[in-house]
C-alpha cells in the first residue's frame, strides 16, 4: 500500500515536469498522465473585480466588464460570476455616452449592455468584503448573489484590475490588499475545499508581485507586468476624452474573442497573447503550483463552464401539484366584508360650486 | 531669572566669542550667500521642468468639437455689441447681455451692488452684473466652474477688451449643447474691473448670511441662484477675435498664485491648439532672442516677483485665490497687423475657442479642487519653474542675517554689563594685570561673575517693552486713524487725508528717540529685540508673499547688519551715513522713492522738478490705493507697511541715532526701570 502511494505521488510530481511527460518518458505510464491531465473540476466561477475609482479610470471598468462579457458569453451562468466594480462609469455625468461603456474607440460593443449584474458596487467594493468574498466568511444576512458558493469541484477565475504596486493592489483610492493577504486568502480557500483550480489573472502595475506569495496548491497565475514595470494603456477615445482599456486586457480579449464554448483553444496559447512588443510591459506567468500542462488545459476550463448533467437510469417520480390547491374556496371571498374608501379630496372644488 | 534667559551667567564658548567679534562678516556672508543663490535659482540646473500632477485633468484627451459656426456666432454677437456700445458710451449694454444669454437657454440673474466710498464727504456707486448658469444636466448642483468676463465701457481709460463678452456668449452657446458637464457652469460678465467681481464673490460667499452690512464699504447684496461650491474659474480678456497670442496672468490678490496644474494646463492646451502663449508673452516682433537664457530667466523671474510683491491683483481672477478658488486670466491680444493674417478672417477666433472647450473639459474632469502641484512657486520660464523648496533658502540665508546678529548680540550682553559696572564705579576690585588683553578679558569677566551674585545689573526689560509698545501703538494708528468718521468728515480727498496721517505719524515716530532716551543698556537690549522681530516679520511676510518677504529683505538688511550700538568704536562718517540710509528707509520715503523711479522711467522727457513733483502726488495716491485696497479687497499690503514696516523703521532709527543718558546720570539711577518716562505719543 505504501509502495503504491509512492508510485503514485512520483508519477504527479514528473507529470508536473513537462519536459518529462512530452518526451514521453517511459517512467511514467500513459495513464497516469492522461489521469493527470484531465479535468476533474464540475463547475465554474468567476470573480470578476475592477478596484479603482474615477472617471479618468474608465478603462478599468471596460476592462472587467469585457471580460464579463467573455465569460458570461462561454457559458458561466450570473449565479457564478461575482462582479465588483467600484464607480460607476456609465453613469458618470462625465460620461457623453450616459449608460454605455465601451472597450474600443471604434464603440462597436457595449459592454454595459443590458444585462450587467453587478453584485458589488461603489464603495462596498473593499478589501474586507473581497477577502470576505474569496474565504466564504461573508456577514450574516449576504445576499446569495454576493458570496461565492463554491466547492472542491469548482474552477475559480479571478481577475482583479485597477492600480497597483510592488506588494499591493489600491482599493477605492483609500485602502490596498498585500500580496500577503491574498495568498493567505487563497490558501483559506485552498483548506476549506473552495476551488479544485484556480487561475488568477491581474492587470496592474507591477502585477506578479501579487501572485510571489502564493503557497496554494492547483493556482495558476499570469500578471500583465513584472515587478518595477508599469502595465499601459491601449488607446484613448477622444470622443469620450479617457483611455478606453490597457493594453493586456485588450490583447486578452482579442483572442478570447474568438474562442467559443467548444473551442480547442488551451490556456498555454493564452499565455502568450500579449508579447512584450505589443504589450510593452512583461507578462508574467507563475506555473509552479499548477499540475497541468496549460498546453493541455482548454481555456473553457476556465472562462467556460460545465453545466452539471446526471445521466440516471432509475426511475424517478415527479409528482405534479394537485389541481385543487390552486382553486380558491369561494366561501372566503363571501365572507371578506367589501369597505369603501373615501378619499379627501385635492382641491377645494366645492367651495367654488 | 531663568538659566537660558539669564545674560549674566557665562555660557559663552570661545566660538562665539570669535563670531561674536566677527558679527558684520558672518551676516554679509550670510547676505551675499542669500542673493547669491536667488540668482543661481535662475540657473537651468536649479530649476525644474512643469509636469501635470493632477491625473484627472487629462487635458488633450478629447477632441475640441466646437466648430466655425461658434465663431460666426461670435462675430455677429461683437457687431451687435459695438451698435449697443454706442449708445451705452458709459454703461453696461445690462440689457442685451441679459437677453443674449436668456436666449442661449441659461439660467440668467442680475446681481447689484453698492459701493459707499468713505472719503470725501462720502459718495455711493451702484453696479450690476449679469450672470448665466449652465447647471449640469445630470448631477447636484454641488460644485461649478466660472467663465468671466470683465466689461469695460467705451469711455473706459483702458484698453479696449469688448471682443471678450461674445467669445464668452458663443462658447456658453455650444456648451449648453453638450451633456457632459458634471459641474454647472456660471457665465459671468462683471463691470468696473475689480470692483464688480469682488462684489459678486463676495455676495456668492457671504451673502446669504445675516452679516453687519452698516459698516461695510462694499456692500455686495444676495445673488438669486447659486451654483454650489466653486472649483475652478477662467477670466477671458480678448482684445480682438483676430488674436496675435494669449498672456496667461496669473498673480493674485496678496501675491497668491493658482495652482502649478492650472497654469501648466493652460499652457498645454493653447500649445495644442497652436496659440503663442505664456506668462509675460510679449508680441511676436517684441520677442528676444538676443538674450542668453540666464539673463531671460532672471528678467522673468524678477518681472514676477514684482508684480507680485504688491500684492495687487493683476486681472480678475486674482480675487477668486481668496475663497480658495484657483483661477487665472486668459488676455488674448489683438494682432497688430493683417498682413501675416494666416487663415481666413471668419475662423480667427477658433483656436482660441477649442482652447477654452479644453480648458473646460479638463475643469470639468477635476474630482476635488487643484491640489497636487504647487501653490507658491516662480515660473521661470513657460515650461519651467521653481518650488517654495528652492527659493526659500535665499529668504532664510537673509533673514538668518538678523537671527544670528541678535544671537551674537545678546551673548555679548554680560560682557556689556561688566563694562558699565565699571564705568559705574561698581566694581572696584579690578586688579593691574596688564600682559595680555584677552587675560585680562577673562579675569575681568570672572570677576564679573564672583561680583555679580552681590550686586547684579539687570537690564531694563520694562523700559524697552513699553517703548516697542509705543512704536507699535503708532503702527496701530496708521490703520485705524484715517477711517474714523470725524476724519472721514473733513471735505478732503483720500490721498491728501491718508498722507497726512501718515506723515504725521512718521514724524512722531522721527521724534520719539530724541525724546525717549532709554536707560543705560536699554539700546542693546531694543536692538536685540528689533532684530527678533524684524526677523519673525520677514520670514512670516515672505511665506505669505514670498516677493514682498524677499525685496524687502534685499533691501533692508544690509542696513539692519551694520546697525550698531556701541560707542566706542563709532566712526563719526559711518555713524552718519548710517542715520542717512535709515532716514531714506522710512516706508513713507522707500514708496516714494518706488514712484519717482517708475515716473521716470515712463517719463523721461520732462523736468526733473516736474517728475518730482509728479511723483510726489502719484505717492500721495498710492498710500490712498492701497488703504482703500485693504478696506475693500482685503490686500494686506497698507497693514503690513504701517503695523509691521514703520515701528521697526521707528526702532531702526532710534538705534541708528544711539541717544544715550550720560554716565553722570545713570550714576544716581537706582536700577529700577520703572521710572523711565513715558513715551510721548498720545498727541492725537
Amino acid at each position: 500500500m505504501f509502495a503504491k502511494f509512492v508510485i503514485i505521488s512520483a508519477a504527479l510530481i514528473l507529470a508536473n515536469c513537462h519536459a518529462v511527460a512530452s518526451e514521453g518518458n517511459a517512467v511514467l505510464p500513459e495513464n497516469f498522465v492522461a489521469a493527470a491531465q484531465r479535468s476533474t473540476h464540475t463547475n465554474n466561477w468567476a470573480v470578476l473585480v475592477d478596484a479603482s475609482r474615477f472617471w479618468f479610470n474608465y478603462r478599468h471598468v471596460a476592462n472587467v466588464l469585457s471580460i464579463y462579457r467573455s465569460v458570461k458569453r462561454l457559458g458561466i451562468p450570473d449565479s457564478q460570476i461575482i462582479l465588483m466594480i467600484a464607480d460607476d462609469m456609465a453613469c458618470n455625468a462625465r460620461n457623453p455616452r450616459p449608460g454605455q461603456v465601451y472597450n474600443n474607440a471604434n464603440q462597436h460593443i457595449n459592454v454595459y449592455g443590458d444585462d450587467v449584474e453587478v453584485d458589488y458596487r461603489g464603495y462596498e467594493v473593499t478589501v474586507e468584503n473581497f477577502v470576505r468574498l474569496l474565504t466564504g466568511r461573508t456577514q450574516n444576512g449576504t445576499a446569495r448573489s454576493k458570496k461565492l458558493l463554491s466547492d472542491a469541484g469548482s474552477n475559480v477565475l479571478i481577475y482583479l484590475t485597477g492600480h497597483g504596486g510592488d506588494g499591493f493592489l489600491k482599493f477605492q483610492d483609500s485602502e490596498e490588499i498585500t500580496s500577503q493577504e491574498l495568498a493567505d486568502g487563497i490558501q483559506q480557500m485552498w483548506e476549506k475545499k473552495r476551488y479544485n483550480e484556480l487561475f488568477f489573472m491581474v492587470d496592474t502595475c507591477q502585477a506578479a508581485s501579487l501572485y510571489e506569495k502564493f503557497t496554494s496548491p492547483n493556482v495558476l497565475a499570469v500578471a500583465s507586468s513584472l515587478v518595477g514595470e508599469d502595465s499601459l494603456s491601449h488607446h484613448v477615445d477622444p470622443s469620450i476624452g479617457v483611455y478606453m482599456i490597457d493594453r493586456y486586457t485588450y490583447y486578452a480579449l482579442e483572442f478570447l474573442e474568438k474562442v467559443q464554448p467548444f473551442s480547442k483553444r488551451t490556456i498555454g496559447e493564452f499565455l502568450q497573447v500579449c508579447p512584450k512588443r505589443v504589450c510593452i510591459s512583461t507578462v508574467g506567468v507563475r506555473k509552479d503550483l499548477y499540475r497541468r500542462d496549460p498546453h493541455k488545459v482548454p481555456i473553457t476550463d476556465f472562462f467556460g463552464a460545465i453545466r452539471p448533467t446526471r445521466v440516471s437510469t432509475d426511475r424517478i417520480n415527479v409528482t405534479l401539484a394537485n389541481e385543487d390547491d390552486f382553486v380558491v374556496d369561494k366561501d372566503d371571498l363571501v365572507a371578506k366584508k367589501p369597505f369603501k374608501i373615501v378619499m379627501e379630496s385635492q382641491f377645494p372644488s366645492e367651495l367654488f360650486k | 531669572m531663568g538659566l537660558l534667559s539669564d545674560p549674566s551667567i557665562s555660557t559663552q564658548s570661545k566660538l562665539v566669542d570669535g563670531l561674536a567679534r566677527h558679527v558684520r562678516k558672518v551676516c554679509y556672508a550670510l547676505y551675499v550667500a542669500g542673493v547669491a543663490w536667488f540668482f543661481c535659482l535662475a540657473l537651468p540646473e536649479f530649476n525644474h521642468g512643469t509636469y501635470l500632477s493632477e491625473n484627472a485633468l487629462s487635458p488633450g484627451l478629447v477632441y475640441p468639437e466646437i466648430r466655425i459656426d461658434a465663431n460666426r456666432l461670435a462675430i455677429q454677437l461683437l457687431e451687435e455689441l459695438q451698435r449697443e456700445r454706442k449708445d451705452h458710451l458709459s454703461t453696461t449694454p445690462h440689457a442685451w447681455i441679459a437677453a443674449k444669454m436668456n436666449e442661449f437657454g441659461l439660467e440668467t440673474h442680475t446681481h447689484n451692488y453698492t459701493l459707499r466710498y468713505p472719503f470725501g464727504g462720502g459718495k455711493e456707486y451702484h453696479g450690476k452684473n449679469i450672470y448665466g448658469i449652465l447647471r449640469a444636466p445630470r448631477i447636484a448642483s454641488t460644485e461649478g466652474i466660472v467663465f468671466a468676463a470683465p466689461y469695460r465701457a467705451a469711455s473706459s481709460v483702458h484698453t479696449d477688451i469688448s471682443a471678450s463678452v461674445p467669445l464668452l456668449l458663443a462658447f456658453a452657446d455650444f456648451a449648453r449643447r453638450k451633456n457632459y458637464w458634471a459641474k454647472d457652469l456660471i457665465f459671468l460678465v462683471t463691470e468696473q474691473e475689480q470692483l464688480g467681481m469682488q462684489a459678486w464673490l463676495e455676495a456668492y460667499h457671504d451673502g446669504d448670511r445675516d452679516l453687519d452690512v452698516s459698516k461695510a464699504y462694499l456692500r455686495p447684496g444676495n445673488l438669486p441662484a447659486r451654483a454650489g461650491s466653486l472649483q475652478a474659474a477662467l477670466n477671458i480678456e480678448v482684445q480682438d477675435l483676430e488674436i496675435d497670442h494669449v498672456d496667461v496672468r496669473i498673480e493674485g490678490l496678496n501675491g497668491k498664485l493658482p495652482n502649478l496644474d492650472m497654469f501648466n494646463l493652460v499652457q498645454r492646451i493653447m500649445a495644442r491648439e497652436g496659440i503663442a502663449s505664456g506668462y509675460k508673452q510679449a508680441p511676436r516682433k517684441k520677442r528676444r532672442h538676443s538674450q542668453s537664457a540666464f539673463e531671460q530667466n532672471l528678467r522673468q523671474m524678477l518681472t514676477m516677483l514684482a508684480s507680485q510683491s504688491s500684492g495687487v491683483p493683476n486681472g480678475n481672477h486674482g480675487l477668486f485665490h481668496r475663497y480658495r478658488i484657483d483661477a487665472l486670466t486668459i488676455a488674448a491680444n489683438r494682432r497688430a497687423t493683417h498682413a501675416t493674417l494666416k487663415g481666413s478672417p471668419g475662423s480667427a477666433a477658433v483656436p482660441l475657442l477649442k482652447a477654452i472647450e479644453g480648458i473646460a473639459r479638463s475643469l470639468n474632469n477635476l474630482l476635488e479642487r487643484f491640489h497636487q502641484s504647487f501653490f507658491f512657486y516662480v515660473i521661470v520660464n513657460n515650461d519651467r519653474y521653481i518650488s517654495i523648496g528652492d527659493y526659500m533658502p535665499a529668504l532664510v540665508a537673509l533673514v538668518a542675517c538678523a537671527f544670528v546678529k541678535a544671537y551674537l548680540t545678546w551673548s555679548t550682553l554680560p560682557a556689556l554689563n561688566a563694562e558699565l559696572e565699571t564705568a559705574a564705579g561698581l566694581v572696584r576690585t579690578q586688579e593691574l594685570n596688564q600682559e595680555l588683553e584677552l587675560e585680562q578679558e577673562q579675569e575681568q569677566k570672572m570677576q564679573f561673575e564672583a561680583d555679580s551674585d552681590t550686586d547684579k545689573f539687570e537690564l531694563p526689560y520694562g523700559s524697552v517693552l513699553i517703548y516697542l509698545t509705543a512704536t507699535l501703538l503708532i503702527g496701530f494708528l496708521c490703520n485705524v486713524l484715517p477711517l474714523q468718521q470725524y476724519f472721514l468728515e473733513i471735505p478732503m480727498g483720500a490721498a491728501p487725508l491718508t498722507t497726512s496721517v501718515l506723515s504725521f505719524l512718521s514724524l512722531i515716530g522721527f521724534i520719539l528717540p530724541f525724546v525717549v532716551v532709554l536707560p543705560p543698556g536699554g539700546l542693546e537690549l531694543l536692538h536685540v529685540a528689533f532684530l527678533l522681530i524684524y526677523g519673525c516679520a520677514l520670514i512670516v511676510i515672505g511665506l505669505l508673499n514670498f516677493a514682498l518677504g524677499f525685496f524687502a529683505a534685499v533691501l533692508t538688511v544690509p542696513l539692519v547688519i551694520s546697525l550698531e550700538t556701541k560707542e566706542e568704536n563709532s566712526r563719526s562718517t559711518l555713524r552718519n551715513s548710517i542715520r542717512l540710509v535709515t532716514l531714506v528707509m522710512n516706508p513713507m520715503m522707500v514708496i516714494y522713492v518706488i514712484v519717482l523711479a517708475m515716473t521716470f522711467y515712463q517719463f523721461p522727457e520732462l523736468p526733473l522738478q516736474k517728475i518730482m513733483l509728479r511723483a510726489a502726488t502719484a505717492a500721495m495716491d498710492a498710500s490712498a490705493y492701497g488703504l482703500i485696497d485693504s478696506v475693500i479687497y482685503g490686500n494686506w499690503l497698507y497693514f503690513v507697511i504701517c503695523t509691521i514696516f514703520l515701528p521697526l523703521w521707528i526702532i531702526c532709527w532710534t538705534l541708528a541715532l544711539s541717544k544715550r543718558r550720560d554716565y553722570a546720570d545713570y550714576l544716581d539711577f537706582d536700577e529700577s526701570p520703572s521710572t523711565t518716562p513715558q513715551p510721548k505719543v498720545k498727541t492725537n
